[in-house]
């Protein structure tokens, strides 16, 4: 599956003799962040690539897959080099907002379509030149702040305590559940700050406490949402506590342990699959998804599950885009693009319904109201 | 603000700089002897918590396997330093102190870890496992250099501080551990929460400083270490082995390191990168020590902890803006109060 | 440092540098793109570390300040690239003349500390501000235009990337070259030296900090409007490592180290993205793990960096020898009657310990005055008062009939007095002549910018030819070239000498130039001075070996006890019943 490497540090005679890929394969072009702060996200979506197939349409797929470290400048370098050394025809990532951010200038300039892995609606929003070849798999941020705004109308909340990340995810998830918030009639009456490796939340958690919200929520990705968490319980906070889709993995729950029961968040459906309804649309593809990774990699991911849609959508873009060109050539990612822009798929996550206003194309099926029971994850009906 | 929130907050302060104080003193302590900026000693700290999760959960912590790698190397550097100088006849004693005495350790806790042994038996194991490993550490990449300028000391630190995460990232994966507190009670003096977790960190990072202290006035090795430090070709001159003091040196810190790590576990999540920024503020401390004096290093790491907390309180977004910042003055009035001997490089 | 020793291997250099976006893979291009941003910052590394000797890790947050200038100013209000890059540079220049005032007070160990203390604050700071969009960052940075060219695709953008970097190291290297450049040699580690030839080493490292923050704001500059997007990873202090490892690994001592570490650094990481999944597998993560390794054998086998090495390899062209030029203006020498030096009662206390006890004595216009005591006498404290090392506590030293009591050594050193110093304090890398020029620095006037933008021809001339003079004075001729570092310590000595000699002093202080050295060189050294005496030179010499004194000097000053005890010509002295009772005990 691998192409054959070619070692750029020798000379130019020599990179033009070692082959590169084949013309009439596909390629697509993988960056995540394997490494680095938002490694928790990558490392799943890294293993999901392991169980793709390697062909779409009849046609041989090559998969290059590339580390950026959670870097800007890494992720903006590996697109380039994706679409220029390894000529894919599509690029898959990255894991984070500012990463897919920086790599939309390299996906605008070639004309290569992008399907990115990451939250924030930016990325794809406004319809402009720019997004125009670019597209997105995860629930965009202000679909999930609305379930839970609405979580939280049903249950009677009047104020709301934010904490969360000090990077673009916990940046971004504020702005949307303000956003959300006020449409609820919720007020936000204090907003905190934390890093994931800071060693303690006291003075942020003291400060939410005094605040003295009916709810707090936890805008975190992974483990680290687990440590405002702790210092909560241990203040006796007595109200609820939610958390983002972030935090919908297995490592949350063994972190969190006792303390997290209790706690709401949206998440993607394939997170509970097995507690769907069989008429649920989606649990049919979540639930191929899950069995594999799980049969493999042990637990599931709900990140991982991200990269698997973007397969889906490709899985029927590509061959639409077949009929109308050859791979490896411009004429095919302008098709490729197209095809995506209309696409129409179940996913794991949710139902794929995209136009040229909406290059994300889910809605309410995306999304599940997810309770910590028991220290399982607990469909709420 | 009111009194309660104020001690809670000033405990919170106090115990995380009781463990960058350790940290802190690890560093003045391998600054000193070796003219090393050991950026590393904070991939200890987090090694320290994630092998102590991983004998937790029964398994042999991956840190073994870098024990066994590093032990190779380090005998197969021994074997050729030897070979070399022409003494193969010390070969057989070096061999078993660098590359036998870390296979046993490793051994040894690999046997053991599946048996799930109660906490404090599990502490000793990870302190074991660390402490051999700094020794080796030393050996492997910095011995070759021990006569190079602090600059360069100071890459190879930041080189291996990336070899050391990466390491981290394969054997412990992405998502972070915490361990199990030594006692989750705690109870009220004066209207003010404490807990006996805190007191415990504070108590036994005193007790760690004390048994140092001593270490470095009363025997022989320690004087040694501070003979090296003074002086390192004075100490030489009167057969104190650089090498030598450079591989207790390590030892030491990375005892120290793996013991912060094991207080921290219980407070907050540990991540195969977490070292860095808790290295960076043990580092702080050290160098309002001057990277000489062990007390002021100490109550600068304390500093920095009470300095954190707070401003955590006030405004969390800017906490980090404000901990470094308020760093800098502090700086000041130290390197203007202390004397400084120009390093002839 | 000089240019590379052959311009061939320059100009190959650049041709191959210019042909690269016109056959190689556009990859290729991208990659020179970011390893000529990488330089620029490499290169103001280089000078602020590998020669001056501040380690700084914070020139990441540099870039960021001009990265984030540009970038707030073109998308919120439609300024010009090009005016935001002049706003960008005013305002980094501010805020490092502010930082580097606080941080570059501190001594030692601090500065790099602070260094971290504020890149990290400043990354934190880019992150949450609002306008300039947070950790999410600000994206649709307007491409650059340069004359009606839209510099945005890569290549073109590569040319302008490359043509100011090779502009940077241009300027940098005349700056190294010249008087404030072999001032900024001498800051590592010399200072005590460098203020003796009255250079303001406060001043100076302040200006070196700022050069190396205007670079690093150039290369953010550029970067925002090649990317077209910035967020405030790329400034966080990791960032800042890298520079610092780009500047060690490929030669913090040399411009040319800074290209070739960024080069090596980047090419490294994308062949080891390359072939270590080829070779591990795609499950593992050890691009991290192989390069840090590398990275420690690199330097184990290479200290000093990678460029050294390459250095060896290329030709070497052998310097021509100095051109003559008209010398520099002469200090004016009205002779006037009575002592050269004064030293009236002169008092140097440590706290309870009375060091110089209320010492006088004078030396005369043209003679060679010995200073000797047995150990413990005061003769080290005496010359530090007299060259300005050490305050009085009471007393004074007249020179020319001015008072000099407590003037700096810069102060000294401008009114005529030049000295040696115990320990040799050259700068062992760089040549006699260099070394010996640094003595002229106060007989010139160019600053940094005259420098960096070679138009110190003329001065540099005359300053260099003025050396020549007097190494050939001190008879060191053939060793002009030499590294100063390379010669026997009897000829380091005599090099001070002439270093000396290019300030053009009328008095010359000389602390125990015979020490350490062999009889032959003994005997060289008491030749000189014998031969500067006959041109007129007052020489001041502490010394302990009395073969060496005897044969020497004019008159001797014999101290013990921070005292005077007997004062004569050296054949009396040799006689004086109390020098004998001091020196050796009783008399028999």
């Amino acid at each position: 599956m691998n192409r054959v490497p070619t070692l750029r540090a020798l000379g130019a005679a020599l990179a033009i003799v070692l082959a590169g890929p084949a013309a009439a394969d596909i390629n697509i072009g993988v960056t995540l962040a394997t490494t680095g702060p938002a490694a928790s996200l990558g490392i799943p979506q890294k293993n999901t690539i392991e169980l793709l197939p390697t062909t779409i349409g009849g046609e041989k797929v090559n998969w290059i897959v590339l580390d950026d470290a959670s870097d800007t400048t890494k992720a903006l370098t590996n697109a380039r080099k994706l679409i220029s050394e390894d000529k894919v025809d599509v690029i898959v990532g990255s894991s984070t907002t500012p990463n897919s951010l920086a790599m939309r200038e390299a996906a605008v300039d070639s004309g290569t379509p992008m399907i990115s892995l990451a939250a924030s609606a930016a990325i794809i929003n406004p319809t402009d030149p720019k997004t125009r070849w670019v597209f997105k798999t995860p629930q965009n941020d202000a679909l999930m702040a609305d379930a839970v705004a609405v979580s939280m109308k049903a249950n009677g909340i009047k104020t709301l305590g934010y904490i969360g990340f000090a990077d673009a995810y916990g940046d971004g998830w504020l702005a949307e559940i303000k956003r959300s918030a006020q449409t609820a009639g919720i007020k936000v009456v204090a907003e905190e700050k934390y890093n994931r490796n800071d060693p303690s939340v006291t003075g942020q958690v003291l400060k939410l406490i005094s605040a003295n919200p009916d709810a707090v929520l936890i805008g975190a990705a992974g483990t680290p949402g687990a440590t405002p968490v702790k210092e909560l319980v241990a203040r006796n906070y007595k109200g609820k506590i939610y958390q983002t889709h972030g935090v919908a993995n297995p490592d949350f729950l063994r972190v969190v342990g006792k303390d997290g029961n209790g706690q709401i968040l949206p998440a993607g459906p394939m997170l509970v699959f097995e507690q769907l309804p069989d008429s649920n649309e989606v649990k049919k593809t979540a639930a191929e998804y899950v069995v594999k990774y799980e049969q493999k990699f042990g637990t599931r991911s709900t990140f991982g599950g991200h990269v698997y849609d973007a397969y889906i959508l490709l899985s029927k873009a590509i061959p639409e885009a077949l009929k109308k060109a050859k791979p490896g050539t411009k004429e095919f990612r302008a098709a490729l693009r197209d095809a995506l822009e209309n696409s129409n798929v179940t996913g794991t996550h949710g139902v794929f319904v995209m136009n040229a206003n909406d290059h994300n194309g889910l809605d309410n099926r995306a999304r599940v109201m997810v309770k910590v029971e028991n220290e399982k994850w607990v469909l709420v009906k | 603000m009111d009194l309660s929130i104020a001690a809670l907050l000033a405990q919170d302060g106090i115990t995380n700089g009781a463990i960058y104080a350790l940290l802190a003193l690890a560093l003045v302590l391998v600054f000193t002897v070796t003219r090393i900026v050991w950026i590393p000693a904070g991939e200890f700290v987090a090694w320290g918590t994630l092998t102590l999760a991983g004998l937790q959960t029964g398994v042999a912590p991956g840190t073994l396997k870098v024990l066994v790698g590093m032990a190779v190397i380090a005998g197969l550097m021994e074997a050729w330093g030897c070979i070399r100088r022409g003494q193969a006849g010390r070969l057989p004693r070096r061999l078993a102190a660098w590359t036998g005495v870390p296979m046993v350790v490793a051994a040894l806790v690999w046997w053991l870890a599946p048996m799930q042994l109660p906490l404090p038996v599990q502490v000793l194991l990870t302190l074991v496992t660390m402490t051999t490993l700094g020794p080796l550490l030393y050996r492997v990449a910095y011995q070759p250099l021990a006569e190079a300028s602090v600059l360069v000391l100071l890459i190879v630190s930041v080189a291996l501080h990336f070899t050391l995460v990466g390491l981290g990232l394969w054997f412990f994966g992405a998502e972070g551990s915490r361990t199990p507190a030594f006692s989750s009670t705690s109870f009220t003096l004066g209207g003010v929460n404490i807990s006996v977790q805190s007191l415990l960190v504070v108590a036994s990072s005193l007790a760690l400083i004390g048994a140092l202290a001593l270490f470095f006035g009363r025997t022989l090795y320690g004087k040694a270490l501070r003979a090296t430090a003074v002086n390192r070709a004075g100490a030489r001159l009167v057969g104190i082995s650089p090498d030598f003091a450079g591989a207790l040196t390590f030892a030491l810190a990375a005892l120290l390191c793996g013991f912060s790590g094991v207080l921290i576990g219980p407070i907050t999540t540990v991540y195969y990168d977490s070292g860095f920024l808790v290295g960076l503020k043990g580092f702080v401390g050290a160098i309002i020590g001057g990277l000489s004096s062990y007390p002021i290093a100490a109550a600068g790491a304390l500093l920095v902890g009470l300095i954190e907390s707070f401003s955590s309180f006030w405004a969390s977004a800017f906490k980090e803006v404000i901990v470094f910042t308020l760093i800098i003055p502090v700086l000041l009035w130290r390197s203007l109060t202390t004397t400084h001997h120009e390093e002839d490089e | 440092m000089k240019w590379l020793g052959s311009r061939a291997a320059f100009a190959v250099f650049v041709a191959v540098l210019a042909v690269v976006p016109q056959v190689a893979p556009a990859f290729w291009v991208t990659l020179g793109n970011y390893i000529g941003l990488y330089s620029i910052v490499a290169l103001g590394l280089v000078l602020l570390t590998g020669v001056a000797g501040q380690t700084s890790f914070g020139q990441a947050a540099f870039v960021g300040l001009g990265a984030y200038t540009t970038a707030y100013l073109t998308t919120k209000y439609g300024t010009s690239p090009w005016l935001a890059l002049v706003i960008g540079m005013v305002i980094t220049a501010a805020v490092a003349l502010f930082l580097g005032f606080i941080t570059l007070r501190m001594k030692g160990h601090y500065l790099p500390l602070a260094t971290i203390a504020w890149g990290i604050s400043l990354f934190y700071v880019f992150g949450n501000l609002e306008m300039l969009g947070g950790h999410t960052g600000m994206s649709g940075i307007p491409a650059l235009s340069f004359a009606g060219f839209e510099l945005k695709s890569e290549n073109r953008y590569y040319y302008l990337i490359w043509t100011i970097t090779l502009a940077s190291l241009w300027a940098t290297n005349n700056l190294l070259d010249s008087r404030p450049g072999r001032a900024i040699r001498a800051l590592k580690g010399r200072l005590e030296m460098a203020e003796a030839f009255g250079v303001d080493a406060a001043r100076l490292k302040i200006v070196v900090f700022v050069y190396a923050a205007l670079l690093a704001c150039i290369s953010g500059w550029l970067y925002a409007h090649l990317q077209r997007f910035v967020n405030p990873t790329p400034f966080f202090i990791t960032q800042g490592i890298e520079y610092l490892f780009m500047a060690v690994v490929g030669g913090a001592g040399s411009v040319w180290g800074a290209v070739l570490g960024a080069t090596v650094i980047t090419l490294l990481k994308q062949v080891l993205q390359d072939v270590l999944p080829w070779m591990f597998g795609r499950s593992g993560n050890f691009e991290l793990i192989v390069f840090g390794i590398l990275m420690i054998l690199l330097l184990q086998f290479a200290r000093d960096g990678l460029w050294p090495w390459i250095e060896r390899i290329l030709p070497r062209r052998t310097p021509p020898p100095v051109p003559p030029a008209e010398p520099l203006p002469a200090r004016e020498r009205a002779t006037r009657a009575g002592p050269l030096l004064e030293v009236r009662k002169a008092r140097k206390q440590f706290g309870g310990l009375v060091a110089v006890n209320d010492l006088s004595f004078e030396i005369r216009p043209g003679e060679i005055l010995g200073l000797i005591g047995p150990n413990g006498a005061g003769k080290s404290t005496t010359f530090s008062l007299i060259s300005g090392a050490a305050a009085l506590t009471s007393g004074d030293i007249r020179f020319r009939g001015e008072s000099i009591g407590g003037e700096p050594p810069y102060e000294i050193a401008r009114r005529g007095i030049g000295r040696t110093f115990q320990h040799v304090k050259l700068i062992p890398q760089m040549t006699v002549l260099d070394n010996v020029a640094l003595g002229a620095y106060l007989r010139g006037g160019s600053g940094i910018v005259r420098a960096a933008l070679a138009l110190d021809g003329a001065e540099e001339t005359r300053i260099k030819a003025e050396a020549a003079r007097a190494i050939a004075r001190v008879g060191l001729t053939e060793h002009t070239f030499d590294a100063a570092g390379s010669l026997p310590l009897g000829k380091q000595r005599i090099v001070e000498i002439a270093r000396a000699l290019a300030a053009d002093p009328m008095l010359l202080l000389l602390d125990e130039p015979a020490a350490g050295l062999r009889f032959l060189e003994k005997q060289e050294l008491a030749a000189l001075l014998r031969s500067l005496k006959s041109d007129g030179m007052t020489v001041l010499l502490v010394e302990h070996d009395m073969d060496f004194v005897m044969g020497l000097t004019d008159r001797l000053v014999v101290m013990d006890f921070g005292e005077k005890l007997a004062e004569g010509q050296p054949a009396d002295i040799q006689r004086n019943a109390a020098v004998l009772e001091a020196y050796l005990g009783s008399v028999v």
